[in-house]
C-alpha cells in the first residue's frame, strides 16, 4: 500500500470531529464521506486523494461507538490511519467492516513521518517505508486474531478456525 | 487463584474458546435505537437472515428524537425517515419497541434499567458507547458499532478478545455528598488516569466511596467509563441493586432466586488479582468542571484554567492538546473557573438525567431565577422520568425557574435534533463529552454535575455548590 500522509499531530482525535452527530442520519456513503474530519479541519475534503493515509496521536476515535466514522475515511479514500494508539471501538469498528487498517505506531515513525509525506506499509513485514524521507519504521504487528480478520475481508467474511 | 467479577461474568458467557481466536461470548440483552442499527437490519435483508432472539432485544428512539411537543410532527426529513425506518424494522423483525408514543420511551440507558432489562451478571450490548452505564448493575455492557450489532442480532453472539481486568478503589466519605457528587468522582478520575486510562481494559469500582452512592449515581460513574478509553466499567451488585430492579415490568418471574444465585457469586474474590489498579481519595475533592475539548481537561472549581504546560506536563502532544482546547473554548490560562460566564444550560443526557439527578438539581432552583443572559433546559432521562418528575411538581419548580421542561431523548448531549448550541456559546452541560462541535458546531462545552449546572443557570456563571445549603 502506498499513499500521502495528511498529519494532524495531537492526541484524542474524536469520533465527533471525525463525523459531527448531525450527519449520523445521512445513509449515502458518498455524501456522508463529504462531511469527514469536519469538525476538525474543514479543508479536508477538498485535500484528500484516494490512497492517503491519516497519522495521528494517541487515542485515534475516541469517543461515540459510531460505525460512521471509519466508513466516512474510508469512503473519502483513506486506506490507513497510522496513530500512536487507538480507541477501542474506533478500533474494532475499522477492522470488521474493513473499512480502513488501524495501524499503530511508535514515536520514531510519528515524529519522522510529516504532512505530505509518501509512505508504502507493508503489512506482512510489519514496516512502513517513507520514500520521502528515505527512512523505514516498525509497525506494531496486528495480534494474530485482528490479522485473520483483516486477512478474510472483515468480520462477516471470517470464519474461526475451531477445534 | 480467585476470579474477578468480569472474569466470572465473562467465564459464564463464553459459547466457544480456542486457543489464538477470539471468544465467542453469549449476549443477554441486546438494545437497539434508530441511529446505529439501520444498515445492521439491511445487512441481515441481504443475507436473508432472521433476528435469532427479537426476544431479548429490545428497541426505542433517543438519539434523533425532538423534545418539544410530541403530537406534531417531525420537522427533520432524515430524523423522520430514520425514525420510521426503525418502526419497520422491528414490525418485520418481531421486535419489542418502545416508539415515540410509548411511556415507555427514553434514553436506552435510561430505560434499560428502570424496565428491569438489565440485569446483574448479564452481558449487555448496544450500539452505543455509553452502554457502560449498565454496568452499575453488575453486568458487562460493551458499546458496539454497527457490524457488530448486525452479527448480535443474527447470532445473540460476539467475538471477542479478552479485555483486562482494572480496578478502581474509591475511598474516604464526600464531606457535602450533595454538591460533590458521582459526576465530580468520575471527572476526577478521568482527569488523573487520562482519556485513554482505562484502554483494553474492564474497570471495577470497588470501595466505600462507590458501596456509598445509589443506583443512579452509580450509573453516572459507569456511564463516563468509556471517556477513560475503558471498554466497560462495572460495579458489584449488593442490596441497593436488588432492591431498584425488583418489581419492575421486565423483572423475571424468579426474580428471589436469581437473587439469592448473585448474592453468593456476583462478587470478586478476596484473592482475585487485577492487571492494573488506580485508587482515588474523596474527602477532600471538590465540584468540577472541566475546562478544554476532551472529559480529562477538567479541574476543581476553585482553581483556574491551566497553562498548557502546566496541564502537559512535558508531553508535547498534550500540550499541543491543551493549546488547541484553549483556542477552542475561547479560554485564557489562569482564569478562574468561576469567572466563566456561561450563556447556556443543559441538563440531560444517560450522564445525568434521572430522577435523582433532576431532584437534586431542583433544590438549588427552587425560589430563583434563570439568569438574563441564560438559556435553559431540562431533557429528563426518559418519559418515566418526565412523569415521576411531574408527580413530585419538579417541572413547576423549572418551569417557574424559566427552565424550558422538554419531552425526553438524548437531544443537546450530541447533537442530532433541532437541541444545539449556535457558535460561540458556552453551555454547563450535564453530559458526557466535551468534544469540539459536540453539541453543535462551535458550541463550547463544560462538563458539571446537575447542581453545578443548576447553579451555573441562575447565576451566569460557575459557582462552588459547596457554598449553598443543599440538604
Amino acid at each position: 500500500m502506498k499513499g500521502n500522509i495528511i498529519k494532524y499531530a495531537r492526541d484524542n482525535i474524536d469520533t465527533d470531529v471525525i463525523i459531527p452527530g448531525q450527519y449520523l442520519k445521512i445513509h449515502d456513503y458518498a455524501e456522508l464521506a463529504t462531511h469527514a474530519m469536519e469538525g476538525l479541519d474543514p479543508d479536508f475534503h477538498s485535500k484528500v486523494k484516494e490512497g492517503d493515509f491519516i497519522l495521528s496521536g494517541k487515542n485515534f476515535g475516541c469517543g461515540s461507538s459510531r460505525e460512521h466514522a471509519p466508513i466516512a475515511l474510508s469512503h473519502c479514500g483513506i486506506k490507513a490511519v497510522l496513530a500512536l494508539s487507538f480507541a477501542r471501538i474506533f478500533y474494532r469498528n475499522a477492522v470488521d467492516g474493513a473499512f480502513l487498517l488501524p495501524i499503530e505506531i511508535d514515536q520514531d515513525a510519528y515524529d519522522g513521518i510529516a504532512e505530505g509525506d509518501e509512505i508504502e506499509i507493508d503489512v506482512s513485514a510489519n514496516e512502513i517505508k517513507n520514500n520521502t524521507k528515505n527512512q523505514t519504521y516498525k509497525m506494531k504487528p496486528f495480534s494474530e486474531i485482528i490479522g485473520k480478520i483483516i486477512a478474510a475481508g472483515g468480520l462477516f467474511k471470517y470464519k474461526p478456525d475451531l477445534d | 487463584m480467585g476470579q474477578t467479577l468480569f472474569e466470572k461474568i465473562w467465564d459464564s458467557h463464553i459459547v466457544e474458546e480456542t486457543q489464538n481466536e477470539p471468544s465467542l461470548i453469549y449476549i443477554d440483552r441486546h438494545l437497539i435505537h434508530e441511529v446505529t442499527s439501520p444498515q445492521a437490519f439491511d445487512g441481515l435483508r441481504m443475507n436473508n437472515r432472521k433476528v435469532r432472539r427479537p426476544d431479548l432485544t429490545i428497541a426505542t428512539m433517543d438519539h434523533n428524537v425532538p423534545t418539544t411537543d410530541r403530537s406534531l410532527p417531525i420537522l427533520d426529513q432524515t430524523s423522520s425517515i430514520q425514525i420510521k425506518t426503525l418502526e419497520k424494522n422491528c414490525k418485520d423483525f418481531g421486535i419489542t419497541l418502545f416508539g415515540m408514543d410509548s411511556p415507555n420511551q427514553g434514553i436506552v440507558h435510561v430505560i434499560g434499567p428502570q424496565l428491569g432489562i438489565t440485569l446483574p451478571g448479564a452481558t449487555i450490548v448496544c450500539g452505543d458507547s455509553h452502554t457502560s452505564t449498565h454496568g452499575a448493575f453488575g453486568a458487562l455492557a460493551l458499546g458496539i458499532g454497527t457490524s457488530d450489532v448486525e452479527h448480535v442480532l443474527a447470532s445473540q453472539t460476539m467475538w471477542l478478545e479478552k479485555p483486562k481486568p482494572f480496578e478502581i478503589k474509591v475511598k474516604g466519605k464526600r464531606k457535602n455528598p450533595h454538591a460533590v457528587t458521582a459526576k465530580d468522582i468520575i471527572l476526577s478520575i478521568i482527569k488523573n488516569i487520562g482519556t485513554g486510562g482505562g484502554n483494553g481494559t474492564v474497570i471495577e469500582y470497588r470501595g466505600e466511596g462507590i458501596t456509598d452512592l445509589s443506583m443512579e449515581q452509580r450509573m453516572t460513574i459507569c456511564n463516563m467509563s468509556i471517556e477513560a478509553g475503558a471498554r466497560a466499567g462495572l460495579i458489584a451488585p449488593d442490596e441497593k441493586t436488588f432492591d431498584y430492579l425488583r418489581g419492575r415490568e421486565f423483572t423475571p418471574k424468579n426474580y428471589e432466586s436469581l437473587v439469592d444465585t448473585w448474592r453468593d457469586t456476583l462478587h470478586t474474590d478476596s484473592d482475585a488479582k487485577f492487571e492494573k489498579e488506580f485508587t482515588l481519595h474523596i474527602d477532600d475533592i471538590a465540584p468540577q468542571v472541566s475546562w478544554g475539548t476532551n472529559p480529562g481537561m477538567t479541574c476543581d472549581v476553585t482553581e483556574s484554567v491551566p497553562s498548557p504546560d502546566e496541564y502537559s506536563k512535558g508531553d508535547t502532544n498534550q500540550k499541543k492538546g491543551a493549546e488547541k482546547a484553549l483556542e477552542y473554548m475561547d479560554l485564557k490560562s489562569g482564569t478562574s473557573i468561576m469567572d466563566i460566564k456561561i450563556n447556556r444550560v443543559f441538563i440531560g443526557s444517560c450522564t445525568n438525567a434521572r430522577l435523582d439527578d433532576l431532584i437534586e438539581a431542583s433544590k438549588v432552583i427552587q425560589g430563583n431565577k434563570v439568569s438574563s443572559e441564560v438559556q435553559a433546559m431540562v431533557v429528563p432521562g426518559s418519559q418515566m422520568v418526565k412523569k415521576q418528575a411531574e408527580e413530585l411538581g419538579l417541572d413547576k419548580i423549572f418551569i417557574d425557574a424559566n427552565f424550558e421542561w422538554r419531552e425526553s431523548g438524548c437531544s443537546m448531549c450530541l447533537g442530532m435534533n433541532p437541541d444545539i448550541l449556535s457558535p460561540g456559546d458556552r453551555c454547563a452541560s450535564t453530559s458526557n463529552r466535551n468534544f469540539e462541535g459536540r453539541q453543535g458546531n462551535g458550541g463550547r462545552t463544560h462538563l458539571v454535575s446537575p447542581v453545578m449546572a443548576a447553579a451555573a443557570a441562575i447565576n451566569g456563571h460557575f459557582v462552588d455548590v459547596r457554598e449553598l445549603e443543599l440538604n
